[in-house]
């Protein structure tokens, strides 16, 4: 399987933007989250009643998220559901290169 | 804490009690953990006081729909129990008659009396965290099983409850309506769509046309599709109806179910919950309810008067589910299941399952209650911990509990691996939840437990020390469902090989 390539996250800058923060990847809205190790991607809304992930909370030590609306939690490595198995957010690897943010899809 | 046989009296406070129409200052005796009299009387030697004045008093709070066991339950129950003031309540649902065995060895052990609702379909309440399938989920319902178990456990069940949502059709809850009647409960119906957003046929005006005296319908205020409003904000006639024969209403606030516009309209129209209850689980718990008490403040902002709000957490409950033989008053006789509360002043808001806030100037604040004479101090935080209520499976360690197991547990273990191995299984999304493959996991559980000869307390215990930090308690098929099949067998050889903890 060739990696899905990396593609620049227009208008966000790593020092200067304010996180969590909206951007587009792959034609799909997705959420910036800056934590502890570097920065995250994820869907816009929670697969479970569509809860913004702006507000989403960052736990267990960053590894994972937390939809404010009813707690569903997920692992940023791979978007499985912590405790609301079956459900599943998709993440996005970002990196920071040039004072500039690339993504690509993770899972 | 008191001991319990100590002879006490709660001196001072105000005291509402609606069967025996008391709703003023007054003293309430305890002994031999029952309610003696509550007004003046001449102490006896050694009787404990308690001085509670400046607070309110009640008979313990009844809280008719909480979930204590399951996918939605909590580590700890007790925590939406008598740390906030209620002192019996019902699991809306979480068992039904495939793993009622399961739920009653599991939660014997509360200090909180806690009730089975049990749910139509075998498995209970898949949860939130799994999607309420199409009728196929329904699976058999076994009616010889569910006399049998009736016969024999007739004090635990309360109500039958099914869910009036989704595109099944109304076969569902008149097949519920029809167990109910067999089994000599009430029918206990949800209304309000959250997971399929469209349906066909909408189910909540069903659940009122099929609902008999003494039924219930819980979700009174829901804002989703299904609601007691119709578009211009007019309570349904079918409603009406439905109250004038006698159904009892019951607002389960909950995550989803509680809508400050829908309740400002119907109340506004004489629409009235007859009993108040939480819909307490472990997704909302933090947010949107908190507690009994915080659900009681709403309905104090929506315009009831505080003895309106205490009657419908004692009193009401305590009839709708048969328990004023022991619940619901301070009358002499029963046991010494008392509340006593503060109703603070301030500026508060009170948040309904949407986006919609109020302010609020009253907040009724859960102080001391007591079980059967012993005594609690309530503690709204305890609830709200992490560790409460987020079923996380350990992935990356094994639980210290395991090292607890006796050998016969481990045997047990090893036996299981070693069965579960010729199966297959996968939760592939919450879509497709097979339940099939849930109720072959149990029954493969069930096998080994029997010819290892071990209890079933001591074989669910042994799985859940495998996997789980806290004492969460779960249908045993889905749990072993939702864990990755390598990642289970291994973990239960891990655990089966493991050397009993040194003394």
């Amino acid at each position: 399987m060739t990696e899905r390539p990396w593609q620049v996250l227009a208008g966000l800058r790593p020092d200067s933007s304010k996180f969590p923060a909206r951007a587009n990847l792959e034609g799909e809205g997705i959420v910036i989250l800056r934590t502890k190790t570097g920065f995250r991607g994820v869907q816009r809304s929670c697969p479970h009643l569509q809860g913004t992930m702006m507000n989403a909370e960052l736990v267990a030590n960053d590894t994972m998220v937390r939809c404010p609306l009813h707690v569903f939690t997920f692992k940023l490595s791979d978007g499985k559901g912590v405790n609301c198995p079956g459900f599943r957010l998709k993440v996005y690897e970002i990196k920071e290169e040039n004072g500039m943010l690339f993504g690509r899809s993770a899972n | 804490m008191e001991s319990a046989a100590d002879s006490l009296v709660l001196r001072g406070a105000h005291v509402i009690d609606a069967e025996q129409g008391i709703d003023h200052v007054a003293d309430v005796h305890v002994a031999d953990r029952k309610v003696q009299f509550v007004g003046p009387r001449a102490l006896a030697p050694n009787t404990k006081v308690v001085d509670v004045s400046g607070h309110y008093l009640s008979a313990g709070w009844v809280d008719i729909h909480v979930h204590a066991y399951g996918t939605l339950g909590f580590a700890n129950p007790d925590t939406v129990g008598v740390y906030q003031g209620v002192t019996s309540f019902v699991d809306a649902g979480g068992p039904g008659i495939g793993v009622l065995d399961q739920f009653m060895v599991l939660l014997d052990h509360l200090e909180t009396s806690l009730y089975a609702g049990a749910f139509i379909r075998p498995m209970g309440l898949l949860g939130l965290n799994f999607i309420e399938g199409d009728v196929r989920t329904l699976g058999e319902v076994p009616i010889t099983r569910w006399v049998d178990f009736a016969k024999s456990n007739r004090d635990m069940l309360r109500y039958i409850k099914c869910n009036a949502m989704g595109d099944y059709g109304p076969g569902t809850l008149k097949l519920t309506k029809g167990l109910a009647e067999i089994l000599s409960l009430p029918l206990y119906m949800h209304i309000g769509e959250f997971q399929l957003q469209n349906p066909k046929h909408l189910l909540a005006p069903e659940a009122f046309r099929i609902a008999e005296a003494g039924d219930m319908i819980t979700h009174l205020y829901h804002g989703n599709l299904g609601q007691v409003i119709d578009e211009s904000g007019k309570v349904l006639p079918i409603v009406r109806d439905a109250e004038r024969r006698g159904v009892i209403f019951d607002l389960g606030f909950g995550g989803y179910n509680f809508s400050w516009d829908v309740a400002e309209r119907a109340f506004a129209q004489g629409l009235v919950p007859h009993t108040i209850s939480s819909d307490l689980q472990q997704f909302n718990v933090v947010r949107p309810v908190k507690s009994l008490a915080n659900v009681m403040s709403a309905m104090i902002r929506l315009g009831m008067t505080l003895p309106q709000v205490i009657e419908r957490v004692t009193r009401n409950p305590a009839k709708a589910v048969s328990l004023t033989d022991r619940a619901g008053s301070l009358k002499p006789g029963l046991p010494a299941d008392i509340t006593v509360f503060r109703v603070d002043t301030g500026d508060y808001e009170i948040t309904d399952c949407y986006t919609k806030v109020r302010k609020a100037e009253k907040q009724i604040v859960p102080v001391l209650t007591f079980k059967n004479g012993k005594r609690f101090e309530a503690d709204l935080a305890m609830g709200q911990e992490e560790s409460n209520w987020f079923l996380q499976i350990a992935e990356d360690h094994v639980p210290s509990a395991a090292a607890t197991l006796t050998d016969r547990q481990r045997g047990f273990l090893n036996a299981l691996a070693a069965s579960l191995s010729s199966v297959s299984w996968e939760l592939s999304s919450a879509e497709r939840l097979d339940i099939e493959k849930a109720l072959e996991l149990q029954d493969i559980f069930h096998q080994v437990r029997a010819k290892q000869g071990l209890s079933l307390k001591d074989a669910l215990r042994s799985v859940y020390a495998s996997f789980l930090d806290q004492n969460f308690t779960m249908q045993i098929g889905l749990l072993l469902l939702r864990l990755e099949r390598p990642f289970a067998l291994q973990r239960l050889r891990d655990v089966s090989g493991q050397r009993p903890m040194a003394a």
